[in-house]
């Protein structure tokens, strides 16, 4: 991507630059990686859409009421004078980021960070209405007909319905959630709330519908920085180079030693299942979001081809490499031993404070 | 900063770093100010608190998409632009806008 300037077809590997992203389909993978996914989807959006309508003695349990200027959880109410806590919770969080991707790689991306989870959502929706990977593609390549119109039309009015009742419980968040259903239901939504429903429900429906890879990609920081937090003992997914190369394709009774190959049967389904698009078996890239859904993909393979499996899998650089590994390591103790004090003192922080706000409470 | 970057990465970098620091001046801002207390007995006395935030909000993010525009502008190479005064003047930044 770097020698765009002096060629002489310039203009030519500028203009491939330009062109449209290729569009990636993920394949559905099976597997050991992919229920425990699938389970994350599920406890995490669970939790978004319903803890809004959860109650707590007569009021919305969690309830950031921007209106009143004040937030509720559960039974704590916090104030703005209570900013401290808030950013302290902030620090706490970034820091928790810090120490589980020092011990164990990209967790946070595979199977908790939001634009995942609404992207395998939206994924899910879009597998149900088109079909698979090759139903998709070639729905794609065909020309406009009235079928593939009802099939887009009907994915698209499904994802906008999805993203509508997001947008909806994101502002449920901020405002009481019953008193801003009645109103929806009377079609008396106040202007502000009517505009960050939809505001919201457009970026649920663009960033998980449309742009889909490219936020990891391109918006998101921690992608950049996260090499970072890497060192050797950190759990990475990673293809066995050694095992695989040299690759290349071969019948299934083909004795590999014979014929002078290694594991990978260079099938490529690792890299039709990745939801980046990218080829994991050029190595750790920042574009792996480390989702493992390549692991579950080569094992299946290996199951078939009778080899042991773990051809790509979760392992750490010095393993690789065949040095031992630490967990317990400086960089994950003081992570951890920080992550500690500081959780410590925020509870403190609450707990002490709790009796005098008790005494303003409504 | 030339051209091997996608246009898209472009605009992102403009539109969505400027979103992040505008979010985190709104929520600084109102924390301190109560814009109830602030436009009391002016022209904008009857807007909601919401309202007051959501305008502060945009008010920021314009502000900010004006900075990394700006900056993005500037961080062009300078002799890239003379250069491309005289052959093409395609794909410099302003059309990525
Ligand atoms: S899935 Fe496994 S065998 Fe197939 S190409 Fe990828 S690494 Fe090679
Ligand atoms: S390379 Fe594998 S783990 Fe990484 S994003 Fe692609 S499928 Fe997921």
């Amino acid at each position: 991507m770097n020698q765009t300037a002096s060629t002489p077809n310039d203009r030519e590997v500028e203009n491939a630059l330009y062109q449209k992203r290729k569009k990636i389909y993920p394949r559905e993978v099976h597997g050991l990686f992919a229920p425990r996914c699938v389970l994350g989807v599920f406890v995490l959006l669970g939790l978004y859409y319903v803890i809004p309508w959860v109650s707590y003695e007569g009021h919305q349990a969690v309830l950031f009421d921007l209106p009143a200027r004040k937030f509720h959880i559960f039974g704590l109410v916090f104030w703005p004078q209570d900013f401290f806590y808030l950013a302290m919770l902030l620090v706490i969080a970034a820091l928790s980021l810090f120490f589980f991707t020092a011990l164990a790689g990209r967790l946070w991306c595979g199977y908790a960070c939001p634009q995942t989870v609404w992207t395998e959502a939206f994924l899910w929706m879009e597998r149900k209405i088109e079909g698979d990977r090759p139903r998709q593609m070639k729905l794609d390549k065909a020309p406009m007909s009235l079928r593939k119109f009802r099939i887009k039309a009907t994915k698209h009015a499904v994802w906008l319905a999805f993203a509508g009742w997001t947008g909806f419980t994101f502002v449920g968040f901020f405002t009481p959630i019953r008193e801003l259903g009645v109103s929806l239901a009377n079609l008396s939504l106040g202007p502000w709330e009517t505009f960050w429903i939809i505001f919201y429900s457009f970026a649920t429906y663009g960033n998980a519908g449309w742009l889909r890879e490219q936020v990891c990609i391109y918006m998101c920081p921690y992608a950049r920085f996260q090499s970072a937090m890497f060192d050797k003992d950190t759990l990475i997914i990673s293809y066995d180079e050694a095992r695989g190369e040299p690759r290349g394709s071969r019948k299934r009774s083909d004795d590999r030693a014979e014929k002078g190959l290694g594991d990978c049967i260079d099938c490529t389904l690792c890299v039709q299942v990745c939801p980046t698009g990218i080829d994991i078996r050029n190595g750790l890239q920042y574009q792996c979001i480390g989702c493992a859904a390549c692991i579950d993909a080569c094992n299946d393979v290996m199951d078939k081809m009778d080899y042991p499996r773990g051809l790509i899998r979760y392992t750490t650089q010095n393993r690789l490499e065949g040095k031992p590994v630490h967990v317990l390591r400086p960089r994950t103790l003081v992570y951890g031993l920080i992550l500690l004090a500081l959780l410590g003192g925020l509870v403190y922080a609450i707990a002490t404070r709790v009796p005098v706000d008790l005494n303003i409470h409504p | 900063m030339s051209s091997e970057i996608p246009r898209i990465q472009r605009v992102i970098s403009i539109l969505w770093p400027s979103f992040l620091t505008s979010g985190l001046a709104t929520i600084l801002f109102f924390t301190l100010f109560d814009p109830v207390h602030l436009l009391a007995g002016t022209a904008l006395a009857e807007l909601s608190r919401l309202g007051a935030y959501s305008i502060g909000f945009f008010c920021f993010w314009g502000l900010t998409i004006l900075t990394s525009g700006l900056t993005c502008y500037f961080s062009q190479p300078c002799d890239d632009n003379r250069r491309r005064t005289r052959g093409r003047q395609d794909d410099s930044l302003g059309s990525a806008l």
